[in-house]
């Protein structure tokens, strides 16, 4: 099997590094993509669930623009939606109509959500989240949990990193996922002092095996937050949509005051939204959080399609069908190549690790292996599929995973 | 911690080390201590405590007191032995006053040896050796370095106690030098020469690769992009300990 070369992608990332900081920065850096020379950095076209590079090597996409792509890449359906609302307006002196439409949409699909609220990314919300749980309650202190990802905003950072301070994060506290023992103590410890908690669904660290809630796990934190008056919120971000239409929380069977998404809710075109309960409603309303950008009304268009696209062709299931199929087809092949591949989190974005060598390594080669062979397999992250994978993609995928296993034994 | 506590223990735990290179690859200091056998404890009241000991061509600095040293110098205060490192103090002799020859003029020039050994700033047209010699000792500091910071440093704390418990190795492809650092519950211990089975490794590509990347003089993300630098294993330890590598500088200056 041919395996590709990147030199483009290469010589356009070191004309990049000098004039952009870190060439290409946050999630999207190179720097996690080991060997980097198995990766391109670069993409020059994406089409359903492939892509090609800038020096046109194809590829069948597991990572999906990491979430945001989840009915296929230029999907023609969500497109002509967003095409013919530009047309109309999209960045104007006022919102469109399409917001209010969006906001019906939303109220209507996820179950807890009695009003909807939008901005660009992910981050817009989570912080917007935890203003809106402080003005509900007059409280100060959130607590977060370690390895949960909710952006780049200060208060969602450690303060060792560069340009975070201690008084960025001080009414920040830190708890551990499925560790509710723990929680319940700090709460009640800190009495009328905690105005929200904030996670996501399940657990998806990076470098790190998923892991699922406990039984009634969710439940107890539910009940802990309505006990204590705190402002339960989720991070759909990332899971949003994949796992349940009406919110990741309606998977695992709890309720929570507000629900962040972002990624899949525009299959690539910018928007993401918070959802609330009524009784979250005035505190949301008091709080001033916009951008220039917020009202565009292409993207909310786009959202709507996305959404009802989803509904229509049961995307969620499609998803899981795909992702079980890939993940039974891997962990058999890894099997017949005498490794062991542990695959965590939910089918349709798992989260992979050959256990066979706890530092990574052989792992990340094989990814690597696999990338440089059209499967785009990263070692670091969960991955994704889309409700644009076929069986003639898990099919080829297989192939080339297949090969490469073969290479990590001849090397 | 004071600023003066972890620069006292960088020169002491870190830039002295280098000693134990210098006498090894460079044959002028070599012939410097030839015969000779002399151990020189240092003492810092209220801070870190190490012993350099020349014995048999070679020289060892280990951590904390030694035994029956030759000569003990004495410093006030971290403060005091960070002065004179910058060369604006003298250190006061508790013992051995007859070697006060030896450290007036050999311990002098080996001193004076890693000064220029470790500001390549200064050196207008390096040769090869004076990289490799550089790389090499600038390695030693970093490695060296790192746990004094994370032990002390404020921010350096929480940072270190993010990195998963294992080890990780830093080394100069294809032979060059390596050391590495093992992590448990926080605290960092650095060593020469590689691990058995590290659980991270960041690999530089060769001497003039380790010496940019070192020096901060490379784009550390060109670097990466471009294979002259090279990670793997458990990514989240080397990305905890540049957050520390990036203080050791202003720490180390």
């Amino acid at each position: 099997m041919k395996t590709y070369e990147y030199k483009k992608s290469h010589d356009l990332f070191e004309k990049a590094a000098d004039i952009i900081p870190a060439g290409i920065y946050g999630h999207m850096s190179p720097a996690p993509l080991i060997p980097v020379s198995d990766y391109p950095f670069y993409i020059e076209r994406a089409e359903g669930s492939h892509f090609w590079d800038v020096d046109g090597n194809e590829f069948i996409d597991y990572m999906c623009a990491y979430g945001p792509m989840v009915l296929g890449y230029n999907n023609p359906v969500i497109d002509a939606a967003a095409d013919e609302q530009r047309k109309k307006v999209n960045c104007g002196t006022a919102p469109g109509e399409v917001m209010v439409e969006l906001a019906q949409e939303l109220v209507d699909t996820v179950a807890i959500a009695d009003w909807a609220f939008f901005g660009k990314n992910g981050a817009d919300m989570t912080l917007y989240s935890i203003m809106v749980a402080r003005a509900k309650t007059g409280r100060e202190k959130i607590i977060r949990l370690k390895g949960g990802y909710h952006g780049t905003a200060p208060w969602a950072q450690s303060p060792d990193h560069h340009g975070i301070t201690f008084s960025d994060v001080k009414d920040v506290v830190m708890g551990e996922w499925n560790n509710y023992e723990a929680l319940e103590k700090y709460v009640m410890e800190h009495k009328g002092e905690v105005a929200g908690i904030i996670s996501t669904p399940y657990h998806h660290p990076t470098f790190e095996d998923n892991e699922m809630p406990a039984d009634g796990y969710w439940q107890k934190v539910e009940n802990l937050c309505k006990n204590e008056g705190i402002v339960l919120i989720v991070d759909d971000v990332r899971t949003g949509f994949r796992l349940h239409m009406g919110g990741s929380n309606e998977y695992f069977g709890f309720k929570p005051d507000l629900i962040a998404f972002c990624k899949a809710l525009g299959n690539g075109y910018p928007i993401s939204a918070l959802v609330g309960t009524n009784e979250m409603m005035n505190a949301a309303a008091g709080v001033f959080h916009t951008g220039s950008y917020w009202f565009s009304a292409e993207p909310m268009a786009a959202a709507i399609a996305t959404l009802r696209e989803m509904k229509r062709t049961n995307s969620v299931d499609k998803m899981l069908k795909i992702g079980t199929m890939l993940n039974e087809g891997l962990e058999q092949l890894a099997k017949d190549h005498g490794y062991n591949l542990k695959i965590t989190g939910h089918p349709s974005m798992s989260y992979y690790r050959l256990t066979d060598d706890p530092t990574l390594m052989l792992h990340q080669k094989w990814c690597g292996e696999a990338t440089k062979r059209g499967a785009y397999f990263t070692s670091h992250h969960n991955w994704f599929v889309s409700a644009a994978h076929t069986e003639e993609d898990v099919k080829k995928t297989l192939e080339i995973a297949d090969e490469a296993f073969k290479a990590l034994k001849e090397k | 911690m004071s600023v003066e506590q972890i620069k006292a223990g960088i020169n002491l735990y870190a830039i002295l080390k280098n000693l134990e290179d210098l006498v090894e690859y460079d044959s002028e200091v070599r012939g410097l201590i030839k015969g000779k056998k002399i151990s020189i404890q240092f003492t810092v009241k209220g801070g870190p405590k190490a012993g350099v000991i020349f014995e048999n061509g070679s020289c060892r600095v280990v951590k904390g007191k030694i035994k029956s040293p030759s000569v003990i110098l004495w410093f006030s205060s971290p403060s005091h032995l960070n002065k004179m490192f910058d060369g604006n103090a003298n250190p006061i002799p508790l013992k051995g006053f007859t070697k006060l020859g030896f450290l007036q003029n050999e311990f002098t020039k080996i001193t004076e040896k890693l000064e220029y050994y470790l500001k390549p700033d200064e050196v207008s047209d390096p040769d090869e050796a004076y990289v490799e010699m550089n790389t090499r000792l600038t390695l030693t500091v970093a490695a060296f370095a790192l746990p004094e910071i994370a032990m002390y440093d404020a921010e350096a704390k929480i940072t270190a106690s993010h990195i998963p418990d294992g080890t990780i190795q830093l080394e100069v492809l294809p032979d060059g030098p390596a050391v590495h650092l093992v992590v448990k519950d926080g605290k960092l211990e650095a060593f020469k020469g590689k691990a058995e089975r590290p659980d991270a490794v960041m690999a530089m590509k060769d001497f003039v690769s380790a010496n940019d990347f070192l020096n901060g003089r490379s784009n550390p993300f060109k670097a990466i992009a471009s294979g002259e630098v090279m990670i793997k294993g458990i990514i989240p330890m080397l990305d905890n300990l540049s957050l520390i590598l990036d203080k050791v500088q202003e720490y180390a200056e």
